[in-house]
C-alpha cells in the first residue's frame, strides 16, 4: 500500500484536488481540460504502480505509452490555447503534434509496445521547452504589462519549463540512468523525478491558484 | 566510469538545466519589472506633457488678454475719446468746419472698427495656431511692429509636413512668445530676424535680434529668470534643444531645433 504513496504521486494528487477546486467551473475550455488531464495523470500512476507492484510485477510500459498520448495532447493544446493570445498559434502546434504523433506510431510499431516509448517522450520534451521559451518570448515582446506573480499562464508554462527543460538532461542519460542503483536499492531517476515532479505539480497548483482567485477577470 | 563518478556528472547536468530554466524565469520576471517602470514613467511624462500643454494654453490666451488690454486701451480708446472730442468741438452755425470735423470722426470711427476687427482675429488666441504656425507667427509679428519700435523680417524656409502637431506647434509658438516678450522687456532690440526652417523631420525656429545681449556663458539668477529656463524646459519636454548664443553689446540669437511633426 505504501507503494502508492511516493513523492510524485502525493504531489499528483494535490495537484489534482487543487485543479479540481479551482478549475471545474472555470469559464475556459482549455483550463477545464486540466482537471481531465491530471485525473488520467493520478489514474496512470497508480495503475503504474499497481502493474510494476509485487501483485502483478509486469511491465507498465503499456500504461505509460497510452498516457503518453494524453500527456502530448493536452499540453498542446494548453500551449496552443496560451501561444494563440500572441499570434496564431495553429501551424505550429499542428506541425509539433504532427511530428510526436509520427514517432510515436513509428516508436510503438517498432516496439510492439514493449518497450516504453522514448524517443517519442525525448521529442516532446523538446517540443514543450521550445514552445515554453516561444511563450516567455511572446511575452517579452508584448508591451502590455503583466503581474506575472498572479498569472496562471505564467506559472503553468514556468512548470511545463522547468520540467521539461531539466528532464531533457535526464533523457540524455536515460540509459545509465535507468539501471544504475544507488546505495539503497532505489534508481538515481527516480529521485530526480519525484523532484521534477514536485516543482512541476506545485508551479501548476500554483497557477491554478492564481487562476481562480488572483488573476484579474479582464484578463481570463 | 565508476557509477559515483556518472551519479555525480549526472546530478551537475540536470542541477545546470534547471538553473538554466530558473535563469529564464528569472530574467522574464525581471524585465517585466523593467517594464512596468518604463509604463508607469511613460504615464508619467505623458501627465506631464498634457500639464505643460494646458499650462502653455493659458499662457498664451494670458498673453493675448494682455495685449486686447493694451489695445484697448492705448489705440481704440484713444481714438474714441478723439472721436469723442471732434464731435463735441463741431459747431452747427459753421457749416464747412463741421463738415471737416464730421469726415474726421468718421475716419477716426473707421480706424476704431479696424482696430476692433483685429482684435476680434486675436480673441481667438492658441486657436491661431491651429491655422498653422508659420501664420500664428505672421500674427504675433504684425502686433509687435505696430507699435513702430521693432523691424522684424520673417523666413519661412523649407515646407512644413501636410500633417501637423497641434501640440509641438503650441508649444513653440509659445517659446517664441517668450522670446520676443524678452525682447521687448529686456533686449532694447530694435531688429527682430525671425526664421522657420524644417529639414529632414526637424524643425528649426531661429530668432536673432540687435539688442543689448549677455553673457550667454555667464549668467546670474536675474538673467536665467529672463524665461530662459522656461524656454528650455518647454523645448525639452517637446524632445528639441535650444542653443543661445550672445555676447554683450552683439545681440542674441536663440535657436531651437527640434523634431516635428
Amino acid at each position: 500500500m505504501l507503494n502508492y504513496f511516493s513523492a510524485s504521486t502525493i504531489s499528483e494528487l494535490i495537484c489534482f484536488v487543487i485543479a479540481s477546486i479551482c478549475l471545474i467551473k472555470d469559464s475556459n475550455v482549455v483550463w477545464r481540460s486540466m482537471v481531465v488531464y491530471l485525473f488520467l495523470t493520478c489514474v496512470t500512476e497508480l495503475m503504474g504502480v499497481y502493474f510494476a507492484g509485487p501483485k502483478l510485477s509486469i511491465s507498465n510500459h503499456r500504461v505509460y505509452n497510452t498516457y503518453l498520448i494524453f500527456e502530448a495532447g493536452f499540453t498542446h493544446l494548453m500551449f496552443a490555447f496560451l501561444i494563440n493570445k500572441y499570434i496564431n498559434s495553429k501551424p505550429l502546434i499542428i506541425t509539433g503534434f504532427a511530428i510526436f504523433l509520427l514517432i510515436y506510431i513509428w516508436e510503438t510499431v517498432y516496439n510492439r509496445g514493449l518497450q516504453f516509448n522514448i524517443t517519442s517522450y525525448k521529442v516532446s520534451s523538446v517540443l514543450f521547452v521550445v514552445y515554453s521559451l516561444y511563450y516567455y518570448y511572446l511575452l517579452h515582446k508584448d508591451d502590455h504589462y503583466i503581474h506575472l506573480k498572479y498569472s496562471a499562464e505564467f506559472w503553468w508554462v514556468a512548470g511545463a519549463l522547468l520540467f521539461y527543460f531539466t528532464n531533457t538532461a535526464c533523457i540524455i542519460f536515460y540509459k545509465p540512468l535507468s539501471t544504475m542503483l544507488l546505495w539503497n536499492g532505489h534508481h538515481l531517476i527516480h529521485y530526480i523525478m519525484s523532484a521534477l515532479n514536485i516543482l512541476l505539480y506545485s508551479c501548476w497548483s500554483y497557477s491554478f491558484i492564481c487562476r481562480k482567485w488572483l488573476t484579474p477577470t479582464s484578463l481570463v | 566510469m565508476a557509477n559515483t563518478d556518472i551519479t555525480g556528472l549526472i546530478i551537475i547536468t540536470t542541477l545546470i538545466f534547471l538553473i538554466g530554466a530558473a535563469f529564464v524565469l528569472a530574467y522574464i520576471l525581471i524585465y517585466n519589472q523593467r517594464k512596468k517602470r518604463h509604463i508607469e514613467e511613460k504615464a508619467q511624462m505623458k501627465l506631464t506633457f498634457e500639464a505643460e500643454i494646458a499650462k502653455t494654453q493659458l499662457e498664451v490666451q494670458e498673453q493675448t488678454m494682455q495685449t486686447i488690454g493694451a489695445d484697448l486701451h492705448d489705440n481704440i480708446g484713444q481714438l474714441l475719446s478723439l472721436t469723442s472730442l471732434t464731435l463735441n468741438s463741431i459747431e452747427v452755425g459753421k457749416p464747412v468746419k463741421a463738415r471737416e470735423k464730421i469726415d474726421a470722426a468718421i475716419d477716426l470711427t473707421l480706424r476704431s472698427i479696424k482696430e476692433m476687427r483685429l482684435l476680434g482675429k486675436l480673441l481667438q488666441g492658441d486657436q491661431l495656431v491651429v491655422m498653422g504656425l508659420s501664420e500664428a507667427i505672421r500674427h504675433e509679428i504684425a502686433w509687435m511692429e505696430r507699435s513702430g519700435k521693432y523691424k522684424v523680417s520673417y523666413e519661412d524656409d523649407g515646407e512644413l509636413p501636410a500633417v501637423n502637431n497641434p501640440d509641438k506647434d503650441l508649444i513653440i509658438f509659445r517659446i517664441l512668445q517668450e522670446i520676443l516678450n524678452n525682447i521687448i522687456k529686456h533686449a532694447g532690440a530694435t531688429r527682430v530676424r525671425i526664421k522657420l526652417g524644417y529639414t529632414d523631420g526637424s524643425l528649426q525656429l531661429q530668432v536673432n535680434d540687435n539688442g543689448k545681449g549677455f553673457d550667454a556663458g555667464n549668467l546670474d539668477a536675474v538673467q536665467r529668470g529672463m524665461g530662459l529656463f522656461n524656454i528650455q524646459k518647454r523645448a525639452g519636454i517637446i524632445g528639441g534643444e535650444v542653443s543661445i548664443a550672445s555676447r554683450p553689446g552683439k545681440g542674441t540669437s536663440i535657436t531651437i531645433i527640434t523634431p516635428y511633426p
